[in-house]
């Protein structure tokens, strides 16, 4: 059989996830050992063999995968699998596959799928991991830094500069003068044939007594080393020190698109973060804190677009967002003098887990040694005024709920937010504690560590090992649960309704950081950050190894997904919001994206387990 | 058992045939012997043209495909290109199969005529109007064999318009077109005129066509045509 007869079944699974992993003579041979089966609706249900496993690949229509109790486990349309658990394990059939839509169904025997996952790792771990619902990403793996894990084709500047090689050198002198640039690529009928560098222009023109006249493939340097523009800065870096030199062009599927200098390398290594931070420092007034903040948002792009892990993203954003804070803390007291007392800045939520993205509000409060009188009182509205307005001006908006120091509510004495705390912690009254657990989320930003790690003992003093009031505070994690995956252009709830999109903070990363703050809180672990309490919270023992790794899993690639589909926003120019439309995704990203919901759901009931004794 | 019509029809079929085709319709008698469509090995058909006038036009391509257990195998699936006298001509352009790919490693009519007998012996034909491909095939038997070919086969399109009159009692003009009917069972939408993909498309339309209950269920009566 010709290979191109099978056409549309080849077209079809060489877009589906794990299928387009596959190498052309593997998904040859799965096309040609494939059976096809309609199944109708008035069968009901697809007879699903324990002696005769299958994979079924849905080609059309509509079918719902249902446990035995009955409960909703997933809905399959165009490109979903079903099957494959009894495959792998070998045992027997539990869920049954309901026909909602007559469909055609692609079916793969046990034979060819092992000689597929034979030939073809990626998809031999797609179905092991969708079998065991882990979620493990390589990412994790990888040691990321930012700067040097950037990609070349980040650092190409615009302007490339190219010459041809029968000009003069002094025709090619000027052009680089012009644009005041170091080196030139030299072109042969449009395709690179070398370069010339300032250089060349010392040694290998002026040092060897030669005019300006002659022609510049005489003094380039010819076939010189050069970069794809897909690879890291990194390799850019090595190749240069291995050959001594400071140019290097880019090339991207054999054409030249531009040059990188060592320079540009080290400006790019003088790390973004660290010298927006400095220039927060520099600052005296309010108005150019304000110019220097707008460059945030370009900030967490270039962040996104390096491909950078999200919690580290969320860590440098935080620490801008602190440098800020604290840089419009000094300026204003330098306008109101000495604070009376000690006090402690303190920021809660997303700036308090260290975890800020784009659109953030502001989350704050007063933490002060000693009650109040009038006088020190009207020293701290102001302060607390002066700067709340300022983090507004510079794009962080006061909070919709007013938790922010300059509310008198919540610029209390140690002494009074213990109280606050400990009416919390004693009285878990479920309202109220949806509306305060963001408060439990604390780190100070501004002052002396012993005040604030005074009301942090005393907090985790009352909540570690309070049975009711963790069995409150988990009532509340676990109000909101993930979504169970996707189904056509549309996200598909536990209940089986369909919505347009999810919102990856609210129904993703939110729900994450309510577990791990329960088992923070229930262990007295003083980190506020979610991945550093997962952590400890598996050190601790409170939290076994392999759900606690999964559940860091499953933050960073909701995170990461929020902040890839933030980054798609902000390159169409839309507003940045953390709203996923299932329609974005490739194949590959929604099965990972149901997996990682899978993951959130499994330590809810496993938090309603440990802390409600429900199930 | 298939109604004594049938049986009785092709009996006749076998009493006046001789040699290859008097064994393959001894062949097909027994599968005429269940009266389900449960267990009846079933090999969707088609064949290109490269015109619609059996007496002019010439076959130039085959493919099938094994249906068995109510599923299409693709594990058997064939697709052959025969030689023709002449030119492809104007029909290239609708099947895509151009002279040059004729001229290299193809069957001889009488050749593609013997495959397809060994491919279908024992098995019942399914096509999408059968009457055109049995009348191609007639032709060749008729030279081969001396015979025509007259036999008992699956036809997705009678199936349709049985139907379709049932139900609504008026066919639209196009509106019994493999494409067509394919649509109306939300089949996928495949590119027509490669006989292997016609195949397989008419296998999953007669699929779609008796999906409503186990084949064990429904009359192997139910499902036969001659022509």
């Amino acid at each position: 059989m010709d290979e191109t007869e099978l056409l549309p079944i080849r077209n079809f699974l060489a877009e589906i996830a794990p299928f387009n992993e596959l190498s052309a003579e593997s998904l040859e041979l799965c096309c040609r050992n494939i059976s096809i089966g309609y199944y109708s609706k008035a069968s009901k249900i697809v007879p699903l063999s324990t002696d005769n496993p299958m994979l079924y690949i849905v080609r059309s229509g509509a079918f719902e995968v249902r446990d035995a109790d009955d409960e909703l486990v997933d809905r399959l349309g165009e490109g979903d699998y079903f099957g494959f658990p009894s495959l792998l394990s070998g045992e027997a059939v539990s869920n049954t596959v309901h026909i909602l839509e007559d469909g055609l169904v692609y079916h793969v025997a046990p034979a060819e799928f092992d000689l597929l996952r034979l030939q073809c790792r990626s998809f031999d771990r797609f179905f092991n991991r969708a079998y065991a619902k882990r979620l493990r990403h390589e990412r994790r793996y990888r040691n990321r830094e930012t700067v040097t894990t950037n990609r070349i084709s980040s650092l190409i500047n615009s302007a490339l500069l190219s010459v041809d090689h029968n000009e003069t050198v002094i025709e090619a002198a000027r052009a680089m003068r012009h644009r005041h640039v170091s080196s030139a690529l030299v072109l042969d009928n449009g395709k690179l044939c070398g370069i010339l560098t300032d250089r060349d222009l010392r040694n290998r023109v002026l040092a060897e007594g030669l005019t300006g006249e002659v022609a510049v493939h005489q003094a380039m340097t010819p076939s010189p080393v050069t970069i794809e523009a897909k690879s890291l800065v990194f390799e850019a870096m090595l190749l240069m020190s291995e050959h001594n030199i400071h140019h290097l062009p880019v090339m991207d599927a054999g054409i030249a698109i531009g040059m990188v200098t060592s320079t540009d390398i080290i400006k790019s290594q003088s790390s973004q973060p660290i010298l927006l931070i400095r220039e927060i420092e520099r600052q005296q007034d309010l108005p150019s804190l304000i110019a220097v903040s707008k460059q945030i948002p370009e900030l967490l792009q270039s962040l996104i677009s390096a491909d950078a892990r999200s919690e580290e993203i969320g860590r440098i954003l935080t620490s801008v967002t602190d440098a800020l804070t604290r840089r419009l803390i000094v300026l204003n007291q330098a306008l109101l003098g000495d604070a009376p007392m000690a006090f402690c800045w303190l920021a809660f939520g997303s700036q308090g887990r260290q975890d800020q993205a784009a659109c953030s509000d502001q989350d704050n409060g007063l933490l002060l040694a000693e009650e109040l009188d009038a006088e020190a009182k009207s020293y701290f509205q102001a302060l607390a005024q002066g700067v709340c307005s300022g983090l507004n001006d510079c794009g962080y908006v006061f909070c919709p709920g007013d938790i922010m120091a300059q509310n008198p509510t919540w610029m209390m004495s140690l002494t009074r937010w213990k109280q606050k705390f400990a009416q919390w912690v004693e009285n878990p009254e479920p309202k109220a504690l949806m509306h305060a657990s963001i408060f439990f989320d604390m780190r100070p930003v501004f002052g002396p560590v012993n005040l604030f790690d005074a009301l942090q003992d005393s907090v985790l003093q009352g909540t570690k090992d309070n049975d009711i009031f963790l069995a409150a505070l988990t009532g509340n994690a676990t109000l909101e649960s993930p979504p169970l995956g996707f189904f056509r252009k549309f996200v598909l709830e536990r209940d089986g309704t369909e919505v347009k999109g999810i919102d990856l903070k609210h129904r993703g990363s939110a729900l994450i950081n309510d577990i791990a703050r329960v088992y923070a809180l229930s262990a007295g672990i003083k980190e506020v950050n979610t991945a550093k309490r997962i952590k400890r919270a598996i050190d601790a023992g409170v939290l076994n190894r392999k759900d606690g790794l999964n559940l860091a899993d499953a933050l960073e690639f909701i995170g990461h997904m929020r902040l890839a589909n933030q980054g798609q926003q902000f390159e169409h120019r839309q507003s940045l919001s953390n709203y996923l439309k299932p329609q974005d995704l490739s194949s590959l990203m929604r099965h990972q994206l149901v997996d990682a919901f899978k993951v959130v759901h499994d330590s809810q009931a496993a938090i309603r387990l440990k802390f409600m004794r429900s199930f | 058992m298939a109604s004594w019509r049938h049986r009785i029809g092709l009996s006749y079929q076998l009493w006046r045939a001789q040699d290859g085709l008097a064994d393959y319709y001894a062949e097909l008698s027994q599968v005429l012997k269940k009266d389900s469509l449960a267990g009846i090995p079933l090999v969707a058909i088609d064949l290109e043209m490269t015109g619609l006038n059996a007496q002019i036009d010439q076959i130039i391509s085959v493919g099938i495909v094994p249906i068995e257990q109510q599923r299409l195998q693709m594990a058997g699936a064939e697709h052959r290109l025969v030689a023709i006298n002449g030119s492809v001509g104007q029909s290239a352009t609708i099947h895509g199969i151009v002279d040059r790919q004729l001229q290299q490693d193809v069957m001889s009519q009488q050749e593609m005529l013997h495959w397809l007998l060994q491919q279908t012996y024992g098995k019942l034909m399914v096509f999408h109007h059968g009457m055109l491909d049995i009348t191609f095939l007639s032709k060749l038997t008729e030279q081969v064999f001396n015979r025509p070919l007259h036999l008992p086969i699956i036809d997705t399109l009678q199936i349709e318009q049985r139907r379709v009159m049932r139900d609504r009692h008026v066919i639209e003009h196009g509106s019994l077109r493999l494409a067509a009917c394919r649509k109306r069972y939300k089949l996928p939408i495949y590119v027509a005129h490669n006989a292997l993909i016609d195949a397989a498309a008419c296998g999953e339309l007669f699929l779609a066509q008796t999906a409503f209950n186990a084949w064990s269920k429904q009359p192997l009566d139910d499902y036969l045509f001659w022509f």
